[in-house]
């Protein structure tokens, strides 16, 4: 038995925040429906990349991923007749995942500060990019925009050279899998107590708060005034020669900070003559420009003539953390991965046979499975909804 | 001093940690957030850095306080051996149990997840670690850029044609975190329904490359491997930051063709909302440099502040790229109650980062992050029941230093 196989979900998300939040709990077990627009489907079976590259709402890889283990039910929302189908569905669930525009889902019937008169079991959790209560200049976002209001990408990246604009941040949609993250730990919370209280509860997660919320460690000490509050481009970095660097094979990463990374350091690279030229203290007490330029640059003579996993392996060994900068065909090639089983295979009607990321996560209960492929489009409707008005494919 | 109930959600569920510097007590943070009673397991012979980072007053270290709020603080010595019996004590009145010391360090302590399974049989045990608790990697150790760049996100952040630039090196422990709080609850929900406690092994590495799955598919549907490309995006154009006044930048993203319609109609160039170009889509993503060009000579004259609202008033999704003043003056993150007011042991005023989300039924959350040892009575006392005179002689032996 899985975690969450005593659960049933409607998930009324459009996007990649409700459908990873969805994902969360249907690889647990959940029986998650996911509610479509007929024709069209999700927005996500919009977006690429495409399984052989050709644009279908079956071939979405983003789909793919984020949909594992789900329903597809397509019913019309836009008129009475679906909308009275939706009401239906809602006595059977017990959690509600939507990521629509504030507002929408009054428009639907599930009103937030009214719902629970209709469904006081239900769990409705909503994600959005400010909130319920969005100032009139934050009204429309994506997930660039989010980023960009929390803090995280004015300061991306790291000892940013501040004639080229700030980055996005690693793929599309980091802005909304954090979103999607934080709302299904909500999720779960809710229904831990709803087991004592009987009770449904609103959830209302925030991602331009979530994202802030992930930099506590800076941002707190800067409300406070304890830490300076500066418009520069570098006002969340820590100083040093910690960076990436240029391999025979790639590029490393290699972080510096105390006095034993640097004896390390010294064991790594045979004892050279320039390492002698600075206090064995330095990284932690007198870290001044002129040294972080030397460090970095015999550290880029010496990672150039390197491997990375090698460098890495020898590196670690010596309590030097230095790591491999890995790329997706890393990651699939990681003997740590294929030890943990990061990876699990999905057979899909259309995209065949592939290697799916799965959780961080190993639970010795309850461990994640991937048993079905994400669903193709109304695959589930008659299951659901039989003879339903507004229920078509 | 009993605690009070705080109410919401994990209400009654006892946490200890065992935990240093950011990505563990991280998970604390969020479960003490959600009503959990949390305990720190501290000791002044291996206090966290956090405490220490910058300052002289360990109970007064900025870093320390912003992520520990909500806590209470217990004086534990590890190294004692009469220290383990008194954490193994506390840990048969416990739910859930967080560590993330060093790879090996928690069992050669005599408290890896068997022996404190023996102590309380339906524990969540929730271990993290850069590559997890066991494998061939699992002997690495790192800090979040590390994370970062294994899991696969360093390698996809950087300009067009040029090496990886990374994230900002400050991403990956809270969202490590993230993970393995979502994790612990759903254990603590299988523990209600079934009385079996679990062993929850959390990688940090994986925690990341979770974070870029559609990117990963990329190479596993078709071989893909991908690479910084700016700001790009296959779906949007433009989709970028761009240059303002006064060195301040400007995001937007153009979802749609009508969004673009009325970004031209905006940027006030006559032709330019009828040009072929960019009708479409796939017309500007073929001319996107030139797009970028244009839009970024309007954009570098304006105030980003200003040239965002106005857009917004287009249906056009622009926001300006916070600096930290900006974030740390933002209206609507004081409105919303995000920044919010919580109060010491003496009574002083603190502002903190508050959870991220409202709840119909929330905890209480009104207390700073503790002093070292703040609830050694309420810990030894009333949990554990011991008496004055014993608590008088372990604080005199240093067990509980």
């Amino acid at each position: 038995m899985s975690a969450l196989s005593s659960y049933k979900v409607l998930e009324l998300a459009d996007g990649v925040a409700g459908e990873y939040c969805g994902k969360l709990l249907a690889d647990f077990g959940a029986e998650v429906i996911k509610i479509e627009a007929p024709g069209r489907g999700s927005g996500t079976r919009h977006f690429g990349p495409y399984g052989g590259g050709q644009a279908d709402v079956e071939r979405s890889a983003l789909f793919a991923f984020l949909n594992t283990n789900k329903r597809s039910v397509t019913l019309d929302l836009s008129g009475p007749a679906g909308r009275a189908t939706l009401a239906k569905l809602l006595e059977r669930v017990d959690v509600v995942i939507d990521d629509h525009a504030v507002g929408w889902l009054a428009s639907v019937g599930l009103d937030p500060a009214t719902f629970a008169q209709a469904w006081p079991r239900l769990v409705l959790c909503s994600i959005t990019p400010y909130g319920q209560t969005p100032a009139e200049d934050r009204l429309h976002a994506e997930d660039l925009n989010v980023f960009h209001m929390s803090g995280w990408g004015f300061h991306t990246p790291t000892a940013a050279d501040g004639t080229l604009p700030p980055l996005k941040g690693a793929g599309r949609f980091l802005v909304s899998y954090e979103g999607g993250l934080e709302s299904a730990l909500c999720i779960v919370a809710a229904l831990y107590e709803r087991e004592r209280s009987g009770q449904g509860e609103f959830i209302d997660v925030a991602k331009q708060e979530v994202l802030a919320s992930r930099v506590d460690y800076v941002l707190g000490p800067m409300i406070t005034g304890d830490a300076d509050v500066t418009p520069s481009r570098t006002a969340f970095d820590l100083g040093g020669p910690a960076g990436i660097f240029r391999c025979r094979d790639g590029y490393a990463y290699i972080w510096l900070s105390s006095p034993a990374h640097w004896e390390g350091l010294r064991k790594l690279l045979g004892n050279p003559e320039w390492m002698n030229d600075l206090p064995p203290h330095w990284l932690e007490r007198e870290c001044t420009p002129e040294r972080v330029a030397l460090t970095r640059r015999h550290l880029t003579d010496w990672l150039k003539t390197q491997n990375k996993d090698d460098a890495s392996a020898a590196a670690q060994k010596l309590g030097v953390t230095l790591v491999a900068v890995n790329n997706a065909g890393d990651l699939l090639r990681s003997p740590q991965f294929q030890f943990r089983g990061f990876f699990a295979e999905v057979r899909h009607p259309v995209l065949g046979t592939a290697q799916y990321p799965t959780v961080p996560y190993r639970m010795s209960a309850t461990p994640v499975h991937i048993t079905t492929a994400a669903p193709r489009l109304g695959e589930h409707t008659r299951d659901y909804l039989g003879t339903e008005p507004g229920g078509r494919s | 001093m009993s605690q009070r109930l705080r109410g919401g959600p994990l209400q009654g569920v006892r946490v200890v940690e065992l935990t240093k510097v950011w990505a563990g007590p991280y998970v604390g943070k969020q479960l003490a957030f959600l009503g959990a009673e949390v305990l720190r397991v501290e000791s002044l012979g291996s206090l966290d850095v956090t405490r220490t980072y910058g300052v002289s007053d360990i109970n007064n270290a900025p870093g320390f306080r912003a992520v520990n709020p909500q806590k209470l603080s217990v004086q534990i010595d590890m190294k004692k051996p009469e220290g383990i019996e008194i954490l193994l004590a506390l840990l048969a009145k416990s739910d859930i149990v967080v560590e993330n010391l060093r790879p090996g360090a928690i069992d050669r302590l005599g408290l890896g997840y068997e022996a404190v399974k023996a102590v309380k049989p339906d524990i969540i045990y929730v271990s993290m670690g850069m590559y997890g608790n066991e494998g061939p990697l699992a002997y690495q150790t790192g800090y979040a850029p590390c994370f970062a760049a294994l899991g696969g996100l360093s390698s996809l952040v950087g300009y067009e044609g040029q090496p990886p630039s990374g994230m900002n090196m400050r991403y990956a422990d809270s969202t490590f975190g993230t993970a393995a709080t979502y994790a612990a609850i759903v254990a603590l929900l299988h523990r209600q329904k079934t009385g079996v406690g679990q062993f929850v092994d959390v990688s940090a590495v994986e925690s990341m490359t979770s974070m870029i799955g559609d990117s990963i598919m990329d190479y596993t549907l078709n071989g893909v491997v991908r690479e910084g490309d700016g700001n790009r995006h296959a779906e949007m154009a433009p989709h970028g930051v761009f240059p303002c006044a006064e060195s301040e930048w400007i995001s937007i993203a153009v979802p749609t063709d009508a969004v673009w319609q009325a970004l031209a109609g905006a940027m006030g160039q006559p032709g330019l909302a009828q040009d072929s170009r960019f009708a479409t889509l796939a017309a500007r993503k073929a001319n996107e440099s030139e797009l970028e060009r244009l839009l970024a000579d309007w954009t570098a004259s304006h105030d980003a502040r200003e040239l965002a609202a106005t857009l917004q008033q287009q249906c056009v999704p622009a926001a300006k790229s916070q600096n930290a003043v900006d974030i740390v003056s933002d209206p609507h993150l004081w409105a919303q109650g995000f920044y919010r007011e919580v109060h010491d042991q003496a009574g002083r005023a603190r502002t903190i980062l508050g959870p991220p989300w409202r709840m119909t039924r929330a905890a209480v959350i009104d207390a700073a992050a503790p002093r070292l040892g703040e609830h050694n009575a309420y810990v030894f006392g009333e949990i554990l029941g011991l008496t004055a005179e014993e608590q008088q002689r372990l604080a005199e032996t240093g067990v509980t230093r």
